[in-house]
């Protein structure tokens, strides 16, 4: 690791104001993305700016139809949040189910949504769950937040606050691991909204990030079952290949992770 | 008899062992024998847990020494290019830098190669030569190399440094001219023409190329057999992911002359003598400790290139220097695994009798060759647990662009294991036997014991059928039809999966004990061999104990100090228990008879009317008795400490069989594939401590079956770049996707030493990939899926399911 300068400000201002005075610096959350890449002396920010302290940036709130999570807390937290539970049940199972016991205790969802690697969970709920994503200067809705691989809107600085999520009338999430690294390969966040729009939304296979799959949600749309799905499958082309899952392999992931989302309504299905 | 593998052998047979080394018993030996058994073989907690798990281990990073400085590697991106010169200038001008030492420098220092001493030698190991009989080239391996970089991570200059943090900014700035060479990674790529040549002095890559057995004789039963049946495997490159990386500290003690280095390693005595001779001192001269190891399974029980660079950079800087790993530095430079092409050849008559075998492997050892131990050991077993008339071998090593490989857990025999019962299982299958029907009918039998294989190796015992017998009752093969139905009725496949297995444990002859007798009341028993996880400290205590009759609390083992442990072959081969169990008999055998001395003498009585019972010495028809530790201190002043030290030599193999049978559960959809269920059967000979053994019985099944569903050192053969370079991409078993094991150890006791001991580190891990490759084919057989490559991931899975499936539908069309 390079040498660097840990700071924990108290507030917002205080966090902005610094992160523009100081050369190359960078936001650290629970730093279970950014520690490592830093040990890996492939990120060498000169400055680390503590943003847990900040009391903007935690606790957990439920409105009539919201959910709202401060980017601060931990993925432990919201997987055991008997509140989030009562009302999107899936999305305390899809927290549930990152990483390992000591990632869920520290990794937040503010730096995972922040990060936005694409096989990361989150970003598959802050699509398909519609939400908003509330920082230090302005609210930005999750369809034009996602910009590309570990790229969002944020820009330099910008701090993001609060995740606030559309309750759906159902949701589904269904993930198949990565036999190495446990992330997704394939993960599907399939949402019917109380509009009745259905959103699909898929990670760890494309290869510009997290997407919607609107084939998916325009078959859902006119038969919301399991098998409306069936046969169908995202464009290779526009999907990653590795040594652990070539584009055509993902694809059929896809559409299976898919329809188990569908299958599995209420809940969360980890493979 | 005992006949080497050599062109001509006695051929396969029922053989003569020689005698245990230690068959003439002594009165004491006697007794020693008797009283044998207290302890052993019973599960005992072991002693150094309370210690390790309370934080009280000695590794090697947590020793550290006034004043001491840092090392980092600058390690070379490319597999393979020459160095054409190396700009230190601005590394040397960095904050903290003390200095930045390369090849170059080395040779200038007169530095020697680490003497690995590759080719295995003693009179049972197969005999490896290069093409048409001549030493193998075997590659200099110096700390540094001066030519060229001959791998991907390859250390070409070490930078030295007042920190840690300063070394690896400052190594960031040594910048190295390289020219880029063609480069082969490929096991059989490396060695067919036209590649590009690893080694100037071998052309061809191909350093080892020797033939065994007997080719006439195999060439005319394969000639007149009814049915051949022929099949090539890969077992792939693995490495050993210990907890702990590899670590050094090295100290250069001007007043004195004198090395000391701190590294934890299979075996510190190895490590002294051949470091020292790369610094060219008297091996007196270093000092080696090496206490707790948090893993090893083979990588640690060579000689590191740090290791002799902490050495030679605190004599150049005047200060201790210390290197320690980081994960990523493990995953690209730890010594690896495995890598065997194989290629077999199985001749079979009408009733499925095997009358011959061929086999071609290829081993694949890397940019140098550190060992051949895992070629080596597969020869001899190459015909499994069967008897087989004649074979013949051909045994080539091959230079590629990678890191170096080096025996891992069970060097060898998983490789081989994994193509005789592949092999097996495909016969049974082209040609319509039951495949257990088709093992049973050729399997070596008790009565034919000691047993030659075609290839010379002498089974020592073994009750193979049994073996058999009781995996299929504890795995309840024949309730296989119910729950195969029930994983049916939720879309998944059932499969289940058999091996057998036999292997060698031969490992280095010599081993020493020192035992004596403490004022403070405790035993003190100093011996060569390192454990790293296998709780040495708890069972050899438990063989003294019992053999001097003592509390096996007053016992202590003292281990990894070179300057109290003289000689020692280290832990490996499944070595430790069989040559410091026995070697620690004698000693406590010795150690009565000097006892029995000192008591005739104090009781004014004839060496002859002294009994040894229950740790008191009496003389006989009175009731005057002496206790071992009084004993001691009433003749420590006329007669020195109770102490004996006896040297032994064993060299007779020892050959652990079993058999495991795996149940795995495939979802078709996804290619995902579930171990449900994992038995096995494991012949150890004699077992001290059955906790212990099923503790490494377990662990050894996770390690192989790992290799077989998870774990490769994936290398991208277009750029020579490693791609599992971490946990991200190296995929590793864990508590969560292993089933609950059930494990029994069979004892049928060994002849060849006199304990009985054969050995209990490696069984776990010899079938296990084999084990989970036919399950996952016999899973798969209604898809017409016949082969796959390890590891077996999902994505393997569902491609194999896809291509068979494309395939019947061409055919179908
Ligand atoms: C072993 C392991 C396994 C894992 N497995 C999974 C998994 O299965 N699924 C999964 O989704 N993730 C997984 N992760 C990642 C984990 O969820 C991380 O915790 C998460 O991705 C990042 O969150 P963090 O709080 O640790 O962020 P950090 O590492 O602290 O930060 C990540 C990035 O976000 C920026 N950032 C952080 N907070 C803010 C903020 N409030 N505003 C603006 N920018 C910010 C930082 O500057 C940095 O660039 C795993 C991690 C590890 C180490």
């Amino acid at each position: 690791m390079y040498e660097t300068t840990y700071h924990r400000p108290g507030t917002l201002q205080e966090a902005v104001s610094l992160f523009s005075k100081v050369e190359e610096a960078a936001y650290l959350s629970g730093g279970h993305t950014l520690i490592p890449t830093m040990k890996g002396r492939l990120a060498a920010p000169a400055h680390l700016i503590d943003v847990r302290r900040i009391p903007e940036l935690s606790g957990i709130t439920v409105g009539p139809d919201r959910i709202i999570v401060g980017a601060a807390t931990t993925h432990a937290t919201v997987a055991a949040s008997e509140k989030i539970r009562a009302l999107i049940p899936s999305l305390c199972g899809l927290a549930g189910s990152i990483g390992d016991v000591q990632v869920r205790h520290v990794g937040t969802i503010g730096g995972s949504v922040a990060n936005n690697d694409p096989a990361a969970d989150y970003p598959s709920a802050v699509l398909a769950l519609d939400a908003t994503l509330h920082t230090d200067r302005r609210s930005i809705p999750a369809s034009e937040y996602f910009a590309g691989l570990y790229t969002t809107m944020l820009e330099p600085g910008e701090i993001l606050v609060r995740i606030e999520f559309k309750m759906p009338e159902i949701a589904g999430y269904a993930k198949f691991r990565n036999p190495a690294s446990r992330y997704a390969l394939a993960a599907a966040f399939v949402a019917r909204h109380r509009d009745g729009n259905i959103h699909v939304a898929i990670t760890g296979a494309g290869n510009a990030g997290v997407f919607r799959w609107t084939e998916a949600e325009e078959a859902l749309q006119a038969r919301f079952e399991p098998d409306a799905v069936k046969g169908l499958l995202p464009d290779e082309n526009d999907l990653m290949g590795d040594m652990h899952a070539p584009a055509d392999y993902r694809a059929h992931l896809v559409g299976v992770v898919t329809r188990r989302a569908v299958e599995n309504l209420g809940g969360t299905l980890i493979e | 008899m005992g006949s080497p593998l050599h062109k001509s052998t006695s051929g396969p047979g029922t053989a003569v062992l020689e005698k245990p080394e230690m068959a003439d018993l002594s009165p004491e030996m006697k007794l020693v024998r008797d009283a044998l058994f207290r302890h052993v073989g019973k599960p005992l907690p072991r002693k150094e847990d309370g210690r390790l798990i309370t934080g009280k281990g000695r590794f090697s990073d947590d020793f550290s020494l006034p004043g001491q400085t840092f090392a980092a590697m600058v390690r070379s991106p490319y597999p393979h290019a020459r160095i054409l010169g190396i700009d230190t200038a601005e590394a040397l001008a960095s904050p903290g830098v003390l200095a930045v030492l390369t090849g170059a420098d080395l040779l200038a220092d007169g530095l020697e190669p680490i003497p690995h001493n590759p080719v295995p030698s003693t009179k049972f190991d197969v005999k490896l030569t290069a093409a048409g009989g001549g030493i193998p080239f075997t590659g200099p391996h110096y700390l540094l190399p001066a030519d060229k970089a001959r791998h991907v991570g390859e250390a070409v200059a070490v930078v030295v440094a007042e920190t840690a943090a300063q070394a690896a900014d400052a190594a960031e700035k040594v910048f190295v001219d390289y020219e880029e060479l063609p480069h082969v990674t490929e096991t059989k790529k490396a060695a067919q023409p036209g590649a590009p040549a690893v080694w100037d002095e071998v052309p061809d890559n191909v350093f080892i190329d020797s033939s065994f057995g007997d080719e006439a004789g195999t060439a005319a039963a394969f000639a007149a057999a009814d049915h051949v049946v022929t099949a090539e495997f890969h077992i792939g490159r693995v490495t050993a992911v210990p907890i702990e990386p590899r670590s050094s500290l090295g100290h250069f003690d001007e007043e004195t002359g004198r090395y000391t280095l701190y590294a934890g390693s299979g075996g510190a005595v190895r490590q002294k003598g051949e470091l020292s001779k790369v610094l060219g001192i008297e091996p007196k001269n270093l000092r080696v400790l090496s206490y707790d190891v948090g893993g090893n399974f083979g990588a640690r029980n060579r000689v590191y290139v740090e290791f002799g660079l902490v050495l030679w950079a605190s004599k150049k800087i005047g200060r201790p220097v210390k290197y320690t790993a980081t994960r990523s530095e493990a995953f690209l430079t730890d010594y690896q695994g495995r890598d065997l092409i194989t290629k077999v050849e199985l001749a079979l008559d009408r009733e499925g009798k095997f009358l011959a075998m061929r086999a071609d492997n290829l081993s694949n050892v890397g940019g140098r060759c550190v060992s051949l131990s895992p070629l080596s050991k597969g020869s001899g077993l190459i015909t499994g647990s069967y008897h087989i008339p004649v074979a013949t071998l051909r045994a080539r090593a091959v230079f590629t662009n990678t890191m170096c490989t080096q025996a891992y857990r069970s060097s060898g025999r998983p490789e081989v294991t994994y193509a005789i019962e592949r092999l097996v299982e495909k016969a049974a299958r082209e040609l319509g036997f039951d495949k257990l029907e088709l093992r049973r009918k050729n399997l070596v039998s008790p009565d034919m014991m000691p047993y030659t294989n075609a290839v010379g190796s002498i089974y020592d015992s073994g009750e193979y059928e049994k073996n058999m017998d009781r995996a299929l009752e504890l795995a309840n093969w024949d309730g296989f039809e119910v729950r195969h139905e029930e994983a049916a009725s939720r879309g998944k496949l059932l499969g289940r999966g058999f091996a057998n297995y036999v292997e060698s444990s031969i490992g280095s002859p010599k081993e020493r004990a020192e035992i004596e007798i403490k004022q403070d009341g405790t035993v003190e028993v100093v011996i060569g061999t390192q454990p790293s996880g296998q709780g040495h400290e708890t069972s050899f205590a438990q063989v003294v104990a019992d053999m001097i009759q003592v509390p096996v609390e007053k016992v202590w083992i003292i281990l990894g100090d070179t300057d109290i442990v003289s000689v020692g072959g280290g832990s490996h081969s499944g070595r430790s228990m069989r040559h410091a169990g026995t070697v620690m008999a004698m000693a406590s055998a010795d150690l009565l008879k000097e006892g029995r001395r000192r008591a005739a003498e104090h009781f004014g009585a004839d060496f002859d009317a002294i009994d040894f019972e229950s740790g008191h010495f009496k003389l006989r028809g009175t009731n005057q008795t002496i206790d071992i530790f009084t004993l001691g201190d009433l003749t420590r002043e006329k007669d020195g400490p109770l102490r004996v030290a006896r040297d032994n030599e064993m060299h007779t193999p020892v050959f652990p069989n079993g058999a495991a049978i795996c149940e795995v559960e495939v979802d078709p959809e996804t290619g995902h594939v579930l171990i449900t269920s994992y038995a096995t059967v494991d012949d150890v000979g004699r077992c001290i401590n059955p906790l212990i053994v099923h503790g490494q019985t377990h662990g050894g099944i996770a390690q192989g079956v790992g290799q077989a569903m998870w774990e490769l050192c994936a290398v991208d053969a277009s750029s020579g770049q490693p791609l599992a370079g971490s946990f991200m991409d190296y995929g590793m078993p864990r508590s969560d996707n292993m089933p609950s094991f059930k494990c029994e150890i069979a004892e049928v006791i060994s002849p060849t030493n006199p304990l009985g001991i054969k050995a209990g580190g490696e069984g776990g891990t010899t079938p296990a990939l084999a084990t989970v490759v036919n399950a996952v084919l016999d899973a798969l057989k209604d898809y017409g899926v016949t082969d796959i490559d390890m590891p077996v991931t999902p994505h393997a899975v569902w491609r194999a399911i896809h291509q068979s499936k494309g395939e019947r539908d061409a055919r179908a069309s």
